[in-house]
């Protein structure tokens, strides 16, 4: 499996680093003039990029869920309470 | 024995009148006469009822000169004093009144304008009242309605404060120095948000200490935040007028004093409510942006079918080339193998021509001088070798 996109200097990238290299990486792809090799180096990078990116996405979409989850249950649990 | 000055007999005379507690504070009444006003402003006049008169100024910057007229019943306020000058006992009159006005109100208006003056009712010295204490401090009899619906309203609108009584009288002759004790009381605590002083309606009299100056001083000096709830509605006492906030009625202090619960609890839902629309639209937005670039990754992805049309291309190209170079060398070996045809030993043979070879050593005989008589020799010809002797030279 190829190894995930890190910052120059080690450590996960956030979300908006990933989307501002994914970026990067697709402008340099569309202003072309690059060899196959480093055309396919930059294509392994933007993909690999843009999963990173989606996976961010769904792991905080998770999270928000799941912290609505429990707030909703706070919340019922509170008026049952009360009444 | 001494003796005296007649300044320093004066001297001791104001002294001892300026030290009296009572002259110092006092209202009178009586009627006018003898009035005159000076070009400055100050008026001179006597007071007198049927057995005594008071020599009295107004001076300018008093209040109620306009009262002043021979033969009007006044009632009047200011210090008793003595001027030395002349050796006359005077009444130093700040305010006057005509004496249908009843005295409480008088005095009220009185003590008014003069906290007023000194600032005790400045708007920019009124602070905020916390929106969410976690103590409050409230000053009122312990028995009685007061304190019962504050603590009922308070308990039911935000249990999460705790109310401390700093019990007090709040009507009769102790009230005012037993409020005046509780913020004393106060003075010495910490960790107290706000303060509540309150008392239920009734008359003027009723409602009086809430009017003493000692009162309004001791609310004005209180280091918390103080909410004044002194009568009903249309009651305003000067404890109303130096407290930081006003309520009209002591439940309506304990409502401005804490939050609502059930409001706190539709506004957390509501924020909640909020940010989960902006955290939504939030990540719709950056999938999108997501979405996007990787569709413009894709379709950037290398243009390996023309790099690969063009390999064959040159492939082709290659093979057609490799082709053509094969024929002319194949062409070149032909005419080299025709002409090496040409001069190989059998065309000669076929042409009728022999080689002589010794037996058994199969040397060639090129010479006449190699062969001896009788000596074993080997032909061939173009059909073929065949034995034969040396008959010599």
């Amino acid at each position: 499996m190829a190894e995930e996109p890190q910052r120059p200097k080690g450590g996960k990238l956030t979300f908006e680093e990933a989307l501002t290299r994914l970026d990067k990486t697709v402008q340099a792809l569309e202003a072309g003039g690059l060899t196959l090799e480093e055309a396919t180096r930059l294509y392994e990078e933007g993909m690999r990029l843009a999963r990173l990116c989606n996976e961010l996405l769904s792991h905080a979409e998770l999270k928000v869920k799941r912290l609505q989850t429990s707030f909703g249950e706070q919340m019922r649990f509170l008026e049952e309470e009360h009444t | 024995m001494p003796v005296y000055t007649v300044s320093q007999v004066a001297r001791y005379i104001r002294d001892s009148l300026d030290g009296d507690s009572l002259l110092g504070d006092v209202w009178v009444n009586g009627e006018v006469s003898n009035l005159s006003r000076s070009v400055s402003g100050h008026c001179y006049f006597t007071l007198k009822d049927a057995a005594s008169q008071l020599r009295c100024v107004l001076f300018r910057n008093g209040q109620g000169s306009e009262h002043l007229a021979d033969g009007v019943a006044l009632l009047a306020h200011g210090r008793i004093s003595f001027y030395e000058v002349r050796g006359d006992l005077q009444f130093y009159v700040d305010l006057a009144q005509p004496e249908g006005v009843g005295l409480l109100h008088a005095e009220l208006e009185r003590l008014k304008k003069k906290l007023q003056a000194e600032g005790l009712f400045d708007e920019t010295r009124k602070r905020p009242i916390p929106r969410f204490p976690n103590r409050i401090a409230v000053v009122t009899s312990p028995v009685g309605a007061v304190w019962h619906d504050i603590r009922s309203i308070v308990e039911r609108r935000y249990p999460l404060v705790e109310l401390v009584l700093v019990p007090t009288p709040v009507q009769g002759a102790s009230a005012a120095g037993g409020i005046v004790d509780a913020f004393q009381v106060l003075s010495e605590q910490e960790a107290i948000d706000t303060v509540i002083v309150a008392r239920g309606g009734g008359s003027l009299e009723e409602l009086w200490p809430f009017n003493e100056e000692a009162v309004a001083r001791a609310i004005y000096g209180c280091k918390f935040p103080v909410i004044s709830a002194v009568g009903h509605h249309t009651d305003y006492t000067i404890a109303d007028l130096v407290a930081d906030l006003r309520a009209p009625t002591p439940s309506a202090a304990a409502e401005l004093a804490v939050p609502d619960r059930a409001e706190l609890a539709s506004q957390v839902l509501r924020l909640h409510r909020a940010l989960l629309d902006y955290t939504v639209q939030d990540m719709s937005e950056k999938r999108h942006q997501v979405e996007i670039l990787a569709h413009r990754l894709q379709t950037r992805a290398p243009d390996t079918p023309t790099r690969r049309q063009r390999v064959d291309d040159l492939l082709r190209e290659a093979s057609i080339r490799l082709s053509a170079t094969l024929a002319v060398h194949q062409e070149r070996v032909q005419s080299r193998s025709l002409r090496l045809e040409a001069l190989s030993p059998r065309a000669v043979l076929e042409r009728g021509y022999a080689v002589a070879q010794k037996l058994p050593s199969g040397e060639v005989i090129t010479s006449p001088q190699q062969v001896a008589a009788g000596e074993a020799l080997q032909v061939t010809v173009s059909g073929g070798p065949f034995k034969a002797v040396g008959l010599g030279q």
